[in-house]
C-alpha cells in the first residue's frame, strides 16, 4: 500500500521535498542531487597500449597503492589524443618519440619534473636528451621502452622470391594478396613511398597533392593486398601463428611471443631499412588523480624490475640501464638490442611530423581505406 | 473538428479535476519522456548544432557555417570510380560508403526476412504446444553479448575456423577458403544472424493474429495451398513483415562493431567513417554532418518505401 500511496501523493503534488529525496535515494538517484560527499582520492587513469596494462610493468605502483590504476586501451596515439580532446580525463599517456609533440601542441601535456623520479639517473643519457623526450627544452616524456618496427615473416612459408631480396615491397605486390598484413596506420603510405624510392626523411612529411598521389598509388595497394589491416598485436600474432599470413608489419613482441610458442619467425633485413621507436610516459594535465600518483606510476615504469619483465616478456628494450644487468642474459641475446644508441645507428628512427602533416595523413589514410572496393 | 468539441476542450482545460488527471498522466509518462529527451533528443540536437561548426586543427571553431555540408556535396570534374560507378564528388568517401552501407543492409535485411519468415510461419501454424518455450528458444542467442556473437562468427568463418577445418577434414578443399572472412559478405552474414530474432517475433505476431476461418474459407472455395498463402497469409502478415524489415534495415545501416571486427579493409560501412572522423581524424563536426545526412537519407528511404507499398492502405485494411 505504501507504494500506491506514494504515487497518489506524488500525482497530487503532496510529497515533500524530503520524502521525495528519501524515495529517490532508494534508487540511487540521490547521489546525483545531494551535495557531493567527500570522496576517496580519484584513481589514476592511464591511456595505454594493449598489453601494457599488465601489473608486471608497474609493480611498484601496485605495491604502494594496493590496486592497479584504471586503463583505457588505444590502438594508436591519434585515437588516444582525440579521446583526450573530447574530454576523457586521463592522467598519464604512453606516447612515442614521434607522437608526443601532438600532445604538447594540443596543450594537454605537462612538463615532467625529473627530480621527482627516483630512477631518472639510471636512464640512458642518449634517451634523456633525445628529441621527443625533450621538446622546446622541457622534458615532456619519461622514456621507458624502445624497440623496432620491422617486417616480420615466416621463413618456412614466405618463399624464395622474398628471401632472395627482402623488401617492404611484399605489402604492395599483388602476388601476395591476402597473405600479408600491414598495420592500420599511415605507415602503409610512408613505407610505400620508400619502396618507390623516396627516402624516409621525405616520405614522413608528405603533404598536399604529393600525399594524395602517394596514397592513391601505395596506400591503395597496401589496403588491397593486406588480408586485414591490424590494429591489435594479438590479432596479427594469431594470424602469423596459424599461417593465415606469411609476413606482417611487426614489433619485437610478435617475434618474442611466436618464438616462445615454437613458431619460426624472423625480422627481415629489408633493403629499405627498418625502424626504431622509443616510447615513454607523458603527464597529462587533464587528469583528476593526485599528481604524486602519476609520478609514482611513471617511476614504477622506469624501474629495472619493469625493464626485466619487458625484456624477458616482450623482447623490447628498456630505458633503464640497470634493467640489462638483471634481465636473463639469454633473453637479451635473443633480443639483440642492448644499447639504444647502437640500434639507432643501424635503423631509421621515427620522426615527428608537424601537426598539419599528421592531420593530412589521418584524413588521407582514412579515405584510402574507405575506398576499397 | 466541430465547435462543440473545441468548447469542451477549452472547458476541460479549466476544470481542475481533469487538469489534475492530465497532469497525473504526464507524471506517469515523465520517466520515459525525460529519458527520451535526455538520451535521444538532446544528443541529436547537439549533433545538429555541432555539424554547423568546424574543426581547425585542435581548435573547434564555433561560428555557424554550412561548410561541412558543402564539402559533402561539392562536385568535382574528375569522378571517383567505385565498383564501376562514377561518384562526381570532391570528397566521395561518404557517398560511396553510404551507398555501400545501404546495399549491405538491404542484403542483410532480405536474408533476415528469408530466414525469419519460415521460422515464424512454423511457430504460428505448426507449433501447438509449448509456444512460450519456442519463443524462449529463439531468444537464446540474446543471452550472450553482441560482441561475443560477432567474435564467434570470426571463429566460424576464420582461416582455421569451423567451416574451413570441417571442409578440410572432409577432404573437399586442400587450402582454407579465404573469401569467408574480412569482406562485405562476412559482414552481411554476421548481421543477418544477429538480427534474425528481432524479425521473427513481429512476423510471428502478425501470422498468429490471422483469423484461421479465412484460411478455411479460401480452401473451401477452391484455393490451392500455395494460392491460399499468397492471397490470405502473405498480405495479412505484411504489416509484421514490413515492421521486421525496418527494424533490421534502419539500425544495420549505421552499424560499426560488425564491420570493424569481421569486415576487414573492404567491409567498412558508413558507421566506420563516422567513428574514424570522431575518434581518429579528430573532426567531430564533419562526423556530425555525416551522421545527420545519414539519418536524413535513411528517413527519406524508409518514407519512400512505406509510401511505395501503400502502408496506409495496409493499416486501414487491417483495422
Amino acid at each position: 500500500m505504501q507504494r500506491i500511496r506514494f504515487i497518489d501523493r506524488m500525482t497530487q503534488g503532496k510529497v515533500s521535498r524530503r520524502d521525495m529525496m528519501k524515495a529517490a535515494s532508494a534508487f540511487g538517484v540521490g547521489t546525483l542531487v545531494l551535495p557531493k560527499m567527500a570522496n576517496a582520492a580519484e584513481v589514476l587513469t592511464c591511456l595505454e597500449w594493449g598489453g601494457y596494462d599488465s601489473a608486471d610493468y608497474f609493480q611498484a605502483y601496485v605495491d604502494k597503492y594496493g590496486a592497479q590504476p584504471n586503463f583505457s586501451i588505444f590502438a594508436g596515439e591519434e585515437d588516444a589524443l582525440a579521446k583526450v580532446l573530447a574530454g576523457f580525463a586521463a592522467d598519464v599517456m604512453h606516447p612515442c618519440n614521434y607522437s608526443v609533440a601532438r600532445f604538447v601542441n594540443a596543450g594537454v601535456a605537462s612538463e615532467i619534473d625529473t627530480s621527482r623520479l627516483t630512477h631518472w639517473n639510471d636512464i640512458f643519457p642518449a634517451l634523456q636528451n633525445a628529441e621527443g623526450v625533450l621538446w622546446d627544452g622541457k622534458t615532456v616524456m619519461a622514456p621507458a621502452d624502445f624497440g623496432n618496427s620491422g617486417l616480420a615473416y615466416r621463413p618456412d612459408l614466405v618463399g624464395e622470391d622474398f628471401l632472395a631480396d627482402p623488401s617492404w615491397g611484399i605489402f604492395y605486390d599483388e602476388k601476395y594478396t591476402g597473405r600479408v598484413s600491414m598495420t592500420d596506420n599511415e605507415m602503409a603510405i610512408i613505407i610505400g613511398a620508400m619502396v618507390g624510392g623516396m627516402p624516409y626523411d621525405e616520405a614522413y612529411k608528405l603533404e598536399g597533392d604529393a600525399l594524395v598521389a602517394a596514397a592513391k598509388e601505395w596506400g591503395t595497394k597496401a589496403v588491397n593486398v593486406s588480408r586485414f589491416l591490424w590494429t591489435d598485436s594479438s590479432e596479427v600474432q594469431q594470424a602469423m601463428a596459424s599461417g593465415e599470413i606469411i609476413a606482417c608489419y611487426a614489433w619485437n613482441d610478435l617475434i618474442a611471443n611466436l618464438r616462445a610458442e615454437g613458431v619460426p619467425v624472423e625480422f627481415a633485413k629489408t633493403k629499405e631499412g627498418s625502424f626504431t621507436w622509443f616510447c615513454g610516459l607523458t603527464l597529462l594535465n587533464t587528469g583528476k588523480a593526485d599528481e604524486q600518483a602519476a609520478y609514482d606510476f611513471i617511476d614504477a615504469w622506469l624501474s629495472p624490475e619493469t625493464g626485466k619483465a619487458l625484456i624477458e616478456g616482450s623482447g623490447y628494450g628498456h630505458a633503464n640501464m640497470k634493467s640489462f644487468d638483471i634481465a636473463d642474459p639469454e633473453a637479451i641475446a635473443n633480443m639483440g638490442i642492448t644499447d639504444p644508441v647502437e640500434m639507432m645507428k643501424d635503423t631509421l628512427v621515427f620522426k615527428t611530423p608537424t601537426d598539419e602533416v599528421q592531420e593530412g595523413f589521418n584524413k588521407v589514410w582514412g579515405d584510402t581505406k574507405a575506398l576499397k572496393g | 473538428m466541430t465547435t462543440s468539441s473545441a468548447i469542451e476542450r477549452a472547458g476541460a482545460r479549466r476544470d481542475p479535476a481533469i487538469l489534475r488527471k492530465r497532469l497525473a498522466g504526464y507524471g506517469l509518462l515523465s520517466p520515459a519522456l525525460v529519458l527520451m529527451i535526455l538520451m535521444l533528443a538532446l544528443p541529436v540536437l547537439a549533433l545538429v548544432l555541432m555539424s554547423f561548426w568546424t574543426q581547425n586543427g585542435f581548435e573547434l571553431d564555433r561560428s555557424f557555417t554550412l561548410d561541412n555540408y558543402r564539402q559533402l556535396v561539392a562536385t568535382s570534374d574528375e569522378p571517383t570510380y567505385w565498383m564501376g560507378i562514377p561518384f562526381p564528388f570532391a570528397y566521395p568517401v561518404p557517398a560511396i560508403l553510404m551507398l555501400k552501407s545501404l546495399g549491405m543492409s538491404l542484403a542483410a535485411t532480405v536474408a533476415v526476412i528469408a530466414v525469419a519468415y519460415p521460422m515464424a510461419y512454423f511457430m504460428a501454424f505448426r507449433v501447438t504446444h509449448n509456444k512460450a518455450l519456442w519463443i524462449i528458444l529463439i531468444t537464446i542467442p540474446f543471452w550472450t553479448s553482441y560482441l561475443l556473437r560477432v567474435f564467434s562468427w570470426k571463429i566460424v568463418l576464420g582461416f582455421n575456423g569451423a567451416i574451413n577445418s570441417g571442409l578440410k577434414y572432409l577432404g573437399l578443399i586442400d587450402e582454407p577458403l579465404e573469401f569467408l572472412l574480412y569482406n562485405p559478405t562476412a559482414v552481411v552474414i554476421t548481421l543477418s544472424h544477429a538480427w534474425v530474432a528481432f524479425a521473427i517475433l513481429p512476423i510471428y505476431v502478425s501470422l498468429e493474429k490471422i483469423d484461421r476461418t479465412l484460411l478455411e474459407a479460401a480452401s473451401d472455395l477452391g484455393d490451392s495451398r500455395l494460392k491460399r498463402f499468397f492471397r490470405i497469409t502473405l498480405p495479412l502478415s505484411a504489416p509484421g513483415t514490413i515492421a521486421a524489415s525496418l527494424l533490421v534495415f534502419i539500425p544495420t545501416v549505421g552499424d560499426y562493431v560488425t564491420p570493424a571486427l569481421v569486415g576487414g579493409p573492404g567491409g567498412t560501412m558508413i558507421g566506420s567513417l563516422v567513428q574514424d572522423l570522431f575518434l581518429k581524424q579528430n573532426n567531430a563536426p564533419m562526423g556530425a554532418a555525416v551522421s545527420i545526412v545519414m539519418m536524413l537519407i535513411i528517413a527519406f528511404l524508409v518514407g519512400l518505401f512505406l509510401w511505395a507499398i501503400g502502408y496506409r492502405k495496409l493499416r486501414s485494411r487491417r483495422a
